[in-house]
């Protein structure tokens, strides 16, 4: 049986670390505030790209009158041969299953696309470093052509399975103009027909418990303004549950915040019933409007990222205060019952002592 | 003559936030083809907007450095135009006194170093005209504040 010393000494170990991960809680929960805060402003903007390119859509044929050609490449659909998957983790560990779930879909869907030859970019330290150890990476030589002007040259494959790219610390800051880089580089490798479809995994994040796991199909471009999900995972009663007690504690809204007002309002953009006139021809439009669109549906997908990585870490963290606190209790309570055998042990002996006097 | 329902509801939204959102008699526009300016009643009008300086005036006055106007600077954007409501969506938005003029210089050389390597790519000297344009736009805009 352990001595009281060292259960004490158990207790207050247990203790600090109760303490530790409280901190880390409520840090985790001041980040998803601001997190949550930067995807709800980063909304109108994504709403009124979809709505004036869907309205532009609806008032000018994709297709040239006069040629018969698409006004613009990302509007081809191909079959699916080749496909880039953007799979967007979080930067750190400590938060429950936040990581492994969203590997374990994006290894769903590379398994259910085994006959496709599939290139990987990787948001986020997590999926970088887990990709980067499955998979091998694409390499890339610098080629000169005739005219002096220097090309990157893929080398062939090497796997069914390579990643083309990581963007490390780019979800610690979200400049817009790296993911702007990630847009503009997803769609030269479209129009070039390096890839055939494009699809994003991510974590969607409507509030601590609207959330779910979800596979959404960037390219070709089929319908605008409606996702494309092609595959969710919803989390479970009882996690959504451990959720929303980790977030009333932390004094986290559980309810997303209404913006049906403001999201009408931005719907409006571009779509009223007059006839615009169109300062350019619609081929620039599409040109200039498009990659925006594909810029604002990762940004989209990487601010509800963020946001549901910090919810993850905040309820992992609640749970292991809790966990703490039961085994504080069960040592006192242990500790208490072997100070007191002790006690009556000693009892024992003196009054056992007494008597055989 | 401006009274109250001649005003514009001005907004501009930035993929970050809502930058600003308010009432002005007039708003200057760098379109891809060239400067415009709206005023009150304009007829309805989807326009790009390339690098350069887009202007709001809040009351009255029509000089660009009064104290009545408000200047910020884009690198890409697209305008709706209605007759009572003017929408910017710009990729970013800085105060000619938020510019950093070094930075710009730096990408006005990146600028002309790709132009100079573009070789026989029209992809590369677009993108390099663009990185230029959007250099000197701030350049511009920033030695603009100063005087």
């Amino acid at each position: 049986m352990a001595n009281v010393l060292d259960l004490r000494r158990r207790i207050r170990s247990v203790k600090n670390t109760r303490q530790i991960t409280k901190a880390m809680k409520m840090v985790s929960a001041a980040k998803l505030r601001r997190a949550q805060e930067r995807a709800l402003a980063a909304r109108p903007y994504a709403r009124m790209i979809s709505s004036v390119l869907q309205s532009l859509i609806r008032r000018v044929d994709i297709y040239d009158e006069t040629t018969g050609n698409l006004r613009h490449p990302l509007f081809i659909t191909r079959p699916e041969k080749r496909v880039l998957l953007v799979v967007i983790s979080g930067d750190k560990g400590f938060a429950g299953a936040f990581n492994a779930n969203i590997l374990k879909t994006a290894y769903q869907f590379i398994a259910g696309n085994g006959d496709k030859e599939i290139d990987i970019e990787a948001v986020g330290r997590k999926a970088r470093d887990l990709m980067r150890r499955r998979y091998p990476a694409a390499v890339y030589t610098e080629k000169t052509d005739e005219y002096g002007g220097k090309t990157m040259v893929r080398e062939p494959r090497k796997g069914k399975v390579e990643v083309t790219g990581d963007y490390p610390g780019l979800l610690l800051n979200l400049e817009t103009s790296r993911v702007m880089d990630l847009a503009h580089s997803i769609i030269s490798r479209y129009v070039r027909e390096e890839i055939d479809a494009a699809y994003i995994v991510y974590n969607e994040f409507k509030s601590v418990i609207q959330q779910r796991l979800v596979v959404e199909k960037l390219l070709p471009l089929l319908d605008i303004g409606s996702p494309q999900i092609t595959g969710a995972v919803e989390p479970s009663a009882e996690e959504r549950e451990r959720a929303g007690e980790a977030a009333l504690s932390a004094g986290i809204e559980l309810e997303p915040v209404d913006t049906a007002e403001a999201d009408e309002e931005a719907k409006k953009f571009g779509t009223a019933n007059v006839d615009y006139i169109y300062e350019q021809p619609a081929e620039e439009l599409f040109a200039g409007l498009l990659p925006q669109y594909i810029f604002a549906v990762l940004y989209h997908a990487m601010t509800e990222s963020v946001a549901a990585e910090h919810a993850a870490r905040m309820t992992a963290m609640d749970s292991a205060t809790n966990n703490a606190s039961e085994m504080i209790d069960s040592l006192t309570l242990y500790m208490n019952r072997v100070r007191q055998a002790a006690i009556t042990k000693e009892i024992i002996e003196i009054v056992s002592g007494a008597a055989a006097l | 003559m401006a009274g109250e329902t001649n005003q514009l509801r001005v907004r501009l939204v930035t993929p970050e936030r809502t930058f600003f959102d308010r009432t002005a008699t007039a708003v200057e526009l760098p379109s891809k083809t060239g400067h415009f300016e709206v005023l009150y009643g304009h007829a309805p009008l989807l326009a790009e907007l390339g690098a350069g300086d887009v202007t709001v005036h809040i009351a009255g006055g029509l000089e660009s450095n009064s104290p009545d106007a408000a200047r910020y600077n884009v690198s890409w954007g697209f305008v709706e135009v209605l007759p009572d409501r003017v929408t910017i969506l710009a990729s970013d938005a800085l105060k000619p006194e938020e510019i950093d003029v070094p930075r710009a210089e730096r990408q006005l050389e990146r600028g002309q170093k790709m132009w100079l390597e573009a070789g026989e790519s029209e992809e590369a000297y677009t993108e390099a005209l663009r990185v230029i344009s959007e250099a000197e736009a701030k350049i511009a805009s920033a030695s603009d504040a100063r005087h």
